[in-house]
């Protein structure tokens, strides 16, 4: 365990900065700010009727950043984990050292993690920076419509970040199935009527906002035709997503052999 | 004495391909020289040996040790990959040095191995620049460096001299020399009989993924050197020479071709070299050109095997 938790640290601290100047990183960032940049544009035109920044929030926050941003931020980032060694045919340096190897999966998920975390809670701060610029009437953006959001946000990255990386110990290009199965399966299911929507991380992260939230958010509940399960379970349920799925990434990643070509 | 390898009906294939068949070897240690042309099977053999891939069939052990994902055999083993890949964006010395702590040495050791590491393999002045701005000459020495930095017992390089210039290329084959008298096991593979013949008298010789021969250099050499040996002649008028040619000693045939070819067939390359002029002049038949067929290990294997297809 002690050779598990160094090696990982050491990974860790190695790929945090070599992440932070990575082209990947600044691709993520770019993606992350869409939505408060489109928040800005709508709170900056004169529309007929204004809407309000709790109106805002909500809409953006429920589709462009739960929907688009967290998935797909989450997905390029956490894919790279183990993939990119594979890809750069660096693991053979890696795997060919005393350490266990499920300390590749977990310090590069960590380093992913942190930095993922921070991207996505600066592009959410952002976003509510920009929607409380709406001046109409109606709701506001009170606490029980900006927290919620912003913990389902960095639940939801750490989330699909780790189902990501453990992929990357199954397949070679983890984030072609990993983008299919987030927008052509899950968003999919979460947005179809029925308890299908169960299945799914998005169901699990809308629980978080509905049970957290304020009346702002009860707007939605017409999307989460299965119910929602109470903020505990929905928390249990996103941790046990990243443990389960480092869990098993970390024991694929011990037994598998990877064809590097020379 | 445990050996640095032994080998059991060892076998690898990829779906249908079959990358090695049927080895069976013990390689006591020294210097190795793992001998075969391109698609012989070496780098599957080294991979296997590394522990990078597991065997389909046989046994393989490395310092008494099953290699796959063996952490205890990696703490003795240093790796080489054929490969070109390194982390573009660290410098020569992080590079080291995180993979000295990934093989358990605290920070200030690491960073002392690496120093060390850089100096054995001559690349102290670049150290501090990123790999990614190296040649490949210099990737090849950073690759080289982080295999023998840890100090390992058994020393695996594959293809090690590639893209090295001469002078390099003397300065590690010295570095493997050294290595070998500090009494590291080092197993080297080549597809290039001549490198192998400056590093050591052992060679393991593969060929389309099996076992064609384990033993000395030299053997190997002068099997190379017996062999009936090709040369292509270009001539103004190739008849007469072709009927000269035949009184050579060890020409056991003359063909005629087109455009005034003769391919000749010797198993004395010398003693036509030595006569030809000679002929050539007499014959007035106006020698253009004269080319030995490849020495290269591929055409020795098709010798070699040729009994056996």
């Amino acid at each position: 365990m002690k050779a598990l938790l160094s090696a990982t640290w050491l990974l860790f601290v190695t790929h945090l900065p070599r992440l932070l100047r990575s082209r990947r990183t600044l691709l993520v960032l770019i993606v992350a700010l869409i939505p408060a940049a489109i928040a800005w544009i709508v709170t900056s035109v004169a529309l007929k009727r204004s809407p309000s920044p709790g109106a805002v929030a909500t809409m953006g926050g429920w589709i462009l950043l739960m929907q688009v941003v967290v998935p797909l931020t989450a997905l390029v980032m956490g894919s790279a984990a183990v993939a990119e060694e594979v890809e750069d045919r660096t693991l053979t340096y890696l795997f060919t050292r005393p350490m266990p190897r499920a300390a590749l999966l977990l310090g590069r998920w960590a380093a992913i993690a942190v930095v993922l975390t921070v991207i996505l809670a600066l592009a959410t701060w952002l976003f509510l920076v920009a929607a409380g610029r709406a001046r109409g009437e109606g709701p506001q953006l009170d606490a029980g419509v900006r927290w919620p959001l912003a913990t389902a946000v960095l639940m939801g990255g750490l989330a699909y970040s780790a189902a990501a990386a453990a992929l990357g110990a199954f397949v070679r290009y983890p984030i072609v199935i990993g983008l299919g199965y987030a927008f052509a399966v899950e968003g999919f299911l979460a947005n179809l009527p029925g308890k299908n929507q169960m299945l799914t991380l998005q169901h699990h992260l809308r629980s978080w906002i509905m049970a957290q939230g304020s009346e702002t958010w009860s707007r939605f509940e017409k999307f989460t035709t299965a119910g929602t399960v109470d903020a505990r379970t929905a928390a249990f349920v996103l941790v046990g997503v990243v443990v389960v799925a480092l869990a098993v990434g970390s024991w694929r990643l011990s037994r598998r052999e990877f064809l590097l070509s020379a | 004495m445990t050996p640095a390898v032994e080998a059991h009906d060892l076998g690898r294939w990829y779906g249908d391909v079959v990358g090695l068949s049927d080895v069976s070897l013990t390689v006591e240690g020294g210097i190795v020289g793992l001998l075969g042309a391109n698609g012989a099977g070496k780098s599957t053999f080294l991979k296997l040996l590394v522990g990078e891939l597991r065997p389909s069939r046989g046994t393989i052990r490395v310092l008494g040790e099953e290699p796959f994902a063996n952490r205890r055999l990696y703490q003795r083993l240093g790796f080489s990959p054929q490969q070109d890949a390194l982390w573009a964006d660290l410098t020569a010395r992080e590079t080291l040095t995180f993979l000295l702590r990934a093989s358990g040495f605290a920070r200030p050791e690491a960073r002392r191995r690496a120093g060390a590491a850089l100096e054995r393999v001559h690349l102290v002045e670049a150290g501090d620049r990123r790999v990614g701005t190296f040649s490949k000459g210099m990737r090849q020495r950073v690759r080289i460096a982080q295999a023998i930095a840890h100090d390992p017992a058994l020393v695996v390089l594959d293809e090690p001299l590639n893209g090295l210039d001469p002078l390099a290329r003397r300065d590690t084959l010295d570095l493997f020399r050294a290595l070998a008298a500090a009494g590291t096991h080092v197993i080297v593979s080549s597809h290039v009989l001549h490198e192998v013949e400056e590093l050591t008298r052992t060679v393991v010789l593969l060929h389309r993924g099996r076992l064609l021969a384990l033993g000395p250099a030299p053997e190997i050499r002068a099997l190379l050197d017996r062999r009936p040996r090709r040369v292509a002649i270009r001539a103004r008028d190739p008849r007469r020479l072709a009927r000269a040619l035949l009184e050579v000693e060890g020409v056991t045939a003359v063909r005629l071709g087109d455009a005034g070819l003769l391919d000749v067939e010797t198993a004395r390359l010398d003693e036509l070299q030595e006569r030809l002029p000679a002929i050539a002049a007499r014959e007035r038949a106006g020698v253009r050109s004269l080319t030995v067929s490849d020495a290269s290990l591929d055409s020795l294997f098709d010798d070699l095997v040729g009994g056996v297809r």
